[in-house]
């Protein structure tokens, strides 16, 4: 009786302070990719740091998932629009940039936005980035769609996918010519709205996962969305399945994903290890290699990347990268933004 | 009388070997009161469930007042059935129960009321019309489903062991009322159980199935003195059987060796000396002889059990070969118990040779 | 002593599913009521009392309008899976005179349930594609000459993988009603001058009721609640109750919202479900 009350007891403590005890291994919650093994098995055998993954499917994961309870994650790595969410849900700590080696070499144009700032301390590096384009299938185009107005043709009807996300606004918005998209006034976004609803009978499905919209391109129901450049276009082409993306001409959407500490995280020593693995040629060739996204470190790339890779991430291509919209926090619109969507949903 | 219900060579073959009836034909009477009597198995309800259509004779045919309906489904025949267990709509009321039968017939909306009332009145539990079948008790529901079917007037009434689920008490009751019920309404009873006492209490004629034929048929009193075989005597009342030969044959009187002596016998026909035969007799036709007492047949034995059953005593005696017989002495008198037979005491049993029944062959059922 | 360690016992025997109830049940129920009255600030949410979510669920029509959508096809997904469920229900029972045959028949139904639910939907995507089973065998046949999109990501298609996922819960309760109904029963009202199908009007269908709220009752419930439906074959159309409430949860990040919606869902399937047992209780005191 003593002893099984001791062994439950051991067993329990195991569970429960397991992760926090072990000094050597980081818990990151991430996308997929970002901690592939073809380049983290490299950094573990170096660091002697072990690194266990989780993965998301959305943005939306982040936060419920560290609301659930702390001591879990180490590091996360949200999307631009996310991140200052987690700085003000008090998840996240600011980062010691001076333990970062390569932090002067990352685009300042990222180095300057708000979401990853708070009373002049970063909380978030930026890792790997790209643009929301969109994209077609060839066989089902004569002329080259342009425009995002295309995916407003009747003729195209039960051919459309779009995103499952609040950036449908953001699509819309642009449609309709209001261009200052993360500032929409009420009417505005009531406009987008009607644009979507307008949208809706042509409307396939609206894609939730990658995986969804490669299978919906793949199963011939859809010919033309939005969707991650680089990703699902290169997940078909593995497939035979010949798309274009492109970026319309209203614009596109661009997104930044960025490595942040979890707040109280015991493995600092291992995290900050992890994070100049990161943004180091391993790290940023990496996860480039196996997401093909371009990368916050255009140093890094240019020694690790051949210069067709380089060239085609954009990654010497600041007026590129200057023609994205990237993504910025909503702070108080967020309800107003998601509310539109969820009712465009509902309809 | 006509015939109301003609059997002609009933048959229901469930595979070659397997067989429920064979070759049975009946004629039912008008008004008649016909019992099939019988082991399980025998066929009875086999037969009853044909005459009700509930299952169709791989031979012969069925005719219901001089029509054949062997292939009419049940709701075409003007036949109604007392099922075992009554078979009442659980879900719906007594009234509803009663009224059910009469939605198919000729019966104006407003007089399906009155039908009803009479029928539950028949059977004295009109005051139950409102309630549930399962809030009664089984000799009332028993009631309910004869008001059921009698409802209906049919040409003929199939009763399928109607009494079996009532304790012994009501049971006896039960017998005397449809009894009753049938003088009183006239239509004619098709009945099938397995208890002998109910099939002579009610019927006006029993006819004892074996093996999924016909074994004898008559009144019951008829069956009763003068059963057709050991099988119809064993399973009508109680017989003493004794193997044995005929020592001296004729045409009245004929004598018979049995292992522990002779018994004179007169049976129903003309026996030769040498024949194989078993006699038999009914313990209530046997007595004990007093002291000095004489009679034409003895068997002298020792007692061995005295089984009491309240009116009488049943006195198994052990005769010559080790044979046992039983005889049957009412108890008329409180005091006559005094008299009782003593286990072990030398008995001597007589039985009037009129009173012997000759079946030919050795072998006792 | 012994009465104290049977005392025991006893307390454990029931101790351990009470303080299972209370911690797995009670305590989740008490957390969603209370968040239902909290309030959302950005970025989270904060304690309150007030009955602004429950307003908002009937003012904003977004949400009735997915409450009602979720109403219909969970009445469609019930009256389909009953519609299939009880003639084959009925065959089993009545007409299949092989009981290897029955055997096989009825497990052929169940089986399905012991395979992954996501597994038996991407089933019938693969069938209802554009390029899918069903529109090649049409192709095949010649009706359609075009493969047609009419099939996939909509209500339909739902109704569909709804019915076939959840038909088995149709499909045993009314079994057990019908298994129940004594075979005497429908004799005696063939007896009593009724045909097969007055006689099925009259007495095997009521007295099948209660197997048949049953029934209703749990595949009602379990495509109200249903939200892979509508993310695998549903369309642009398709959202249900169950999808509203994980955007609260998720990507609203409106715990408070969802949490008035769970209530508000929980309050209809409980509701459901005690018209549902006082029909079965009718059923039953009338019943067999």
């Amino acid at each position: 009786m003593t002893r099984n009350t001791l062994t439950t007891a051991g067993v329990l403590l195991a569970l429960s302070t397991g992760t926090a005890l072990a000094g050597d291994t980081i818990n990151v919650l991430t996308w997929e990719g970002y901690s592939d093994p073809s380049f983290i098995s490299k950094f573990e055998e170096q660091s002697g740091c072990k690194v266990n993954a989780t993965y998301v499917g959305s943005n939306d994961d982040f936060a419920p998932k560290l609301m659930a309870g702390g001591g879990v994650y180490d590091l996360i790595t949200p999307s631009i629009d996310t991140t200052k969410l987690m700085i003000d849900l008090d998840f996240v700590e600011p980062l010691d940039t001076a333990k970062i080696d390569n932090w002067d070499k990352i685009y300042p144009k990222f180095l300057g936005l708000d979401g990853i700032q708070k009373d002049g301390a970063y909380y978030g590096m930026p890792y790997v980035w790209g643009a929301i384009a969109f994209m077609y299938l060839d066989s089902a185009f004569t002329t080259p769609p342009t425009s995002i107005a295309d995916l407003w043709n009747p003729e195209l009807k039960g051919k459309i996918s779009l995103w499952d996300d609040k950036s449908s606004i953001y699509v819309a918005a642009r449609k309709n010519g209001d261009m200052n998209i993360y500032d929409l006034s009420d009417d505005q976004i009531a406009a987008a709205q009607a644009a979507l609803l307008e949208q809706k009978p042509l409307v396939r499905k609206y894609w939730a996962t990658a995986g969804e919209l490669v299978d919906l391109y793949k199963a011939g129901e859809v010919v033309i969305s939005n969707t991650w450049a680089g990703y699902q276009s290169g997940l078909l082409a593995a497939e035979g399945v010949k798309v274009t993306e492109f970026i319309p001409t209203e614009g596109a959407e661009g997104w930044m994903d960025s490595w942040m500490v979890v707040k109280g995280t015991p493995n600092t020593e291992c995290a900050y290890k992890f994070l100049n693995m990161q943004l180091s040629e391993l790290g940023q060739c990496g996860v480039a290699n196996v997401n093909g996204y371009s990368v916050a470190n255009p140093v890094a790339a240019k020694a690790c990347m051949s210069p067709e890779q380089y060239a085609a991430l954009h990654q010497e291509d600041p007026a590129y990268l200057d023609s994205l919209l990237v993504w910025q926090p909503l702070g108080d619109r967020f309800e107003a933004y998601t509310n539109a969507w969820n009712a465009v949903k509902a309809q | 009388m006509a015939a109301i219900i003609e059997l002609e060579n009933i048959s229901k073959h469930y595979s070659p070997t397997i067989i429920g009836v064979d070759k049975v034909s009946l004629a039912v009477e008008d008004g008649e009161f016909v019992t099939l009597l019988g082991p399980s198995g025998c066929g009875k309800s086999t037969l009853l469930r044909m005459i009700g259509g509930f299952e169709e004779p791989t031979a012969g045919t069925i005719r219901l007042a001089d029509k054949d309906v062997t292939w009419d489904p049940p709701y075409k025949r003007e036949v109604n059935m007392v099922f075992q267990d009554y078979a009442l709509f659980p879900h719906m009321t007594v009234g509803q129960n009663v009224a059910y039968g009469l939605k198919t017939m000729k019966v104006a909306k407003s007089e399906i009321a009155d039908h009803v009332r009479d029928a539950l009145t028949l059977v004295g539990l009109y005051d139950k019309v409102d309630q549930r079948p399962q809030q009664l008790s089984g000799g009332q529901r028993q009631r309910i489903a004869l008001a059921r079917a009698i409802v209906r007037k049919p040409k003929v009434l199939l009763l399928d062991e109607p009494l079996s689920a009532l304790d012994a008490k009501l049971r006896e009751q039960m017998q005397l009322e449809l009894k009753h019920l049938h003088e009183k309404v006239g239509i004619t009873f098709i009945m099938v159980t397995h208890d002998q006492g109910e099939a002579l209490v009610m019927s006006d004629r029993v006819v004892v199935m074996e093996k999924g034929r016909i074994a004898q048929q008559g009144k019951p009193q008829d069956l009763y003195d003068h059963p057709a075989s050991p099988y119809v005597a064993n399973f009508i009342g109680t017989t003493n059987f004794l193997p044995g030969q005929i020592a001296a044959g004729g045409d009245d009187l004929i004598r018979v060796e049995i292992g522990a002596g002779t018994i004179s016998a007169r049976p129903d026909g003309a026996r030769p000396a040498g024949g194989v035969v078993t006699v038999g007799f009914r313990p209530e036709k046997a007595r004990l002889l007093a002291d000095g007492e004489g009679a034409q047949n003895i068997l002298e034995g020792r007692i061995a059990e005295v089984i009491y059953y309240g009116l009488g005593l049943r006195v198994a005696v052990e005769i010559g070969n080790g044979e046992r017989v039983f005889v049957d002495s009412l108890l008329p008198d409180r005091l006559a118990l005094s008299a009782v037979p003593v286990v072990g005491a030398p008995a001597r049993v007589a039985v009037e040779p009129h009173n012997v029944f000759v079946f030919e062959g050795s072998v006792a059922p | 002593m012994t009465l104290i360690r049977r005392n025991l016992a006893g307390a454990l025997v029931l101790g351990i599913p009470f303080l299972w109830i209370a911690l797995f049940m009670l305590l989740p129920y008490g957390i969603i009521v209370t968040y239902s009255f909290w309030i959302k600030t950005y970025p989270t949410f904060k304690p309150a009392f007030q009955f602004g979510n429950y307003l908002t669920l009937f003012t904003d029509p977004q949400y009735l309008q997915v409450m009602l959508r979720t109403l219909k096809i969970a009445l469609l997904v019930s009256l389909c899976s009953f519609l299939l469920a009880y003639p084959f229900a009925f065959y089993l029972v009545f007409r299949c005179k092989s009981a290897a045959l029955r055997t096989w028949l009825y497990m052929a139904v169940i089986a399905p349930l012991w395979v992954s639910y996501l597994l038996r939907a991407y089933v019938w995507k693969t069938i209802l594609g554009t390029e899918g089973i069903l529109n090649s065998f049409l192709m095949s046949v010649g009706i359609i000459d075009q493969p047609s999109d009419i099939f996939l990501y909509n209500q339909f298609a739902m109704v569909v993988t709804l019915t076939y996922i959840f038909i088995p819960f149709m499909v045993m309760p009314i079994y057990t009603a019908l298994e129940k109904i004594p075979h005497n029963l429908t004799e005696a009202s063939a007896d009593l001058g009724m045909g097969p199908w007055r006689s099925f009007w009259h007495v095997t269908l009521p007295l099948s009721l209660p197997g048949v709220a049953a029934g209703f009752t749990l595949t009602f419930c379990l495509s109200f609640g249903d939200f892979v439906a509508p993310f695998l074959v549903g369309g642009p159309d398709g959202n249900l109750m169950a999808n509203v409430i994980a955007t609260q949860f998720g990507a609203a990040l409106n715990w408070p919202l969802g949490s008035a919606l769970a209530i508000v869902m929980l309050v209809v399937v409980l509701s459901i479900v005690s018209m549902s047992d006082r029909l079965e209780r009718k059923g039953a005191a009338g019943g067999v």
